[in-house]
């Protein structure tokens, strides 16, 4: 990783804790779908990232949003979670060579196609994850069920549309 | 030795990842819990500043449907004004006026702040407001907005504050129905920000759907009075000793603006007696 992906890397942290804070957290569609944005930050890490940086800058941007949503330690562990699965996740859709080693995750790497199983792969088992955690034994299925369902489906289109804004030039 | 070393080579990053999951696990745990630091809140200095100027721009919203219901609010504060300066005006022939004059300080005061986030969706919410230690807010205070009850104050920082919202899954709140001495229990269940339930109602409670609900005073968080909500109708509880009331919630929690938190002379004596009691074992 060179110093320009260090800096790049560390604006996208910034800006997406801030865009999920700010903006989607108050941005709750018929009363069940958040957008959850700030996820794109693991999805678009390198798979060949060593495990113990991805667990830790996963389980730091985690606890932010957790920070600054008092939802303390929901959105942390999801993310450390989701971070372990983020390689088997990838490859079940990309064939494991050397041009895929050391890939950065984006639609324009791997087609829009295969970003998009892998996107969505990740953002319903994030959301998942993330309801369960919190509505744990007050929530029926029901309500989890649909706000996963509602959630991923709205935050798998905005971070699509992100991702063609965000470092498109590479 | 080697063994072992290799072998936290090998999986340290597994090791990092369970202590990251340990760790979530007791955030999840102390959520709640009182004077926990502010630095994992959203009162710390980071966030209170970002919220802070955020909520220049935030602040703004809904303020058309408050300023009606500060009028309303007006209007019936000064109606009670003018019975209470007629009641008085047919009482005085009758006894020494001086009776009726506040004698000495009152016990409640009010500290107003402007609510710089809020959420309503989660099962335990919490809002940030602009007030902190610094400005005389402790934890434990009632915090009411012009319509009536709308949280208790959980961790105060230096210039911010978190405010455990009503429409938190884990606390209660002392209420009892108006002009009675009907006590219950207020409890939010999720989902739906405009109701709650006033639960451990006696069974031989007569009721009115319509009740105003209001804070029963048996703490030093709030003054007896404050309205809370109303009665929708009664829910079948679990336990046939007991009545649940649905309640229509008096504030609207999607548009909290600004708030006042309530300061109780008396606390430190009540708190002292109640110490000395558990200390003499009476």
């Amino acid at each position: 990783m060179s110093a320009k992906d260090v800096i790049q890397y560390s604006v996208l942290f910034f800006v997406l804790v801030l865009a999920q804070v700010l903006i989607c957290n108050h941005l709750a569609l018929f009363n069940v779908a958040i957008p959850i944005v700030f996820i794109y930050f693991i999805i678009r890490l390198p798979v060949d990232m060593k495990l113990s940086l991805l667990f830790t800058l996963a389980f730091l941007i985690g606890l932010s949003v957790d920070i600054f949503s008092d939802t303390a330690g929901v959105n942390s562990m999801a993310c450390t979670l989701i971070a372990a699965l983020k390689c088997p996740a990838f490859y079940a859709y990309v064939p494991r060579d050397d041009k895929t080693k050391s890939m950065i995750p984006s639609a324009t790497n791997m087609g829009l196609g295969v970003f998009s199983k892998y996107l969505f792969t990740m953002v319903t088992i994030y959301c998942l994850l993330a309801f369960v955690i919190e509505y744990f034994n007050f929530a029926d299925v029901k309500d989890i069920v649909v706000m996963t369902a509602a959630s991923s489906a709205l935050s798998f289109l905005v971070i699509l549309g992100i991702d063609s804004l965000v470092f498109s030039k590479e | 030795m080697r063994n072992l070393l290799n072998f936290l080579i090998k999986y340290g990053a597994w090791f990092l990842f369970t202590l990251y999951v340990l760790l979530s696990c007791l955030l999840l745990m102390s959520q709640s819990a009182y004077r926990q630091s502010a630095l994992l809140t959203s009162a710390n200095v980071v966030a209170g500043s970002i919220y802070g100027v955020t909520s220049e721009v935030t602040g703004y919203f809904h303020l058309k449907s408050i300023n009606e219901e500060l009028q309303l609010r007006n209007a019936s504060l000064e109606n009670e004004v003018l019975n209470l300066k007629d009641r008085l005006a047919e009482l005085a022939p009758m006894v020494d006026t001086a009776l009726f004059k506040p004698n000495g300080k009152a016990r409640f005061d009010f500290i107003s702040a402007s609510v710089i986030n809020n959420s309503t969706r989660h099962p335990r919410n919490y809002f940030t407001i602009n007030r902190g230690a610094n400005d005389g807010v402790e934890t434990g205070m009632g915090v009411v907005d012009q319509n009536g009850v709308v949280g208790i104050v959980n961790v105060a920082a230096g210039n911010t504050a978190r405010v455990i919202s009503l429409l938190n899954e884990t606390q209660r709140f002392s209420v009892k129905i108006k002009d009675t001495d009907y006590v219950g229990s207020l409890t939010w269940k999720g989902s739906d920000p405009r109701t709650a339930y006033m639960e451990e109602v006696p069974r031989h409670v007569k009721f009115h759907a319509g009740d105003t609900i209001v804070t029963s005073g048996y703490s030093t968080t709030f003054p007896e009075g404050i309205p809370v909500g109303r009665v929708l109708n009664r829910i079948k509880g679990a336990d046939d000793n007991f009545f649940i009331f649905k309640i229509r919630l008096a504030s609207d929690f999607n548009a909290l603006s600004t708030v006042r938190i309530i300061k109780d002379f008396y606390k430190p004596e009540l708190d002292s007696l109640k110490n000395h009691d558990i200390k003499t074992g009476n």
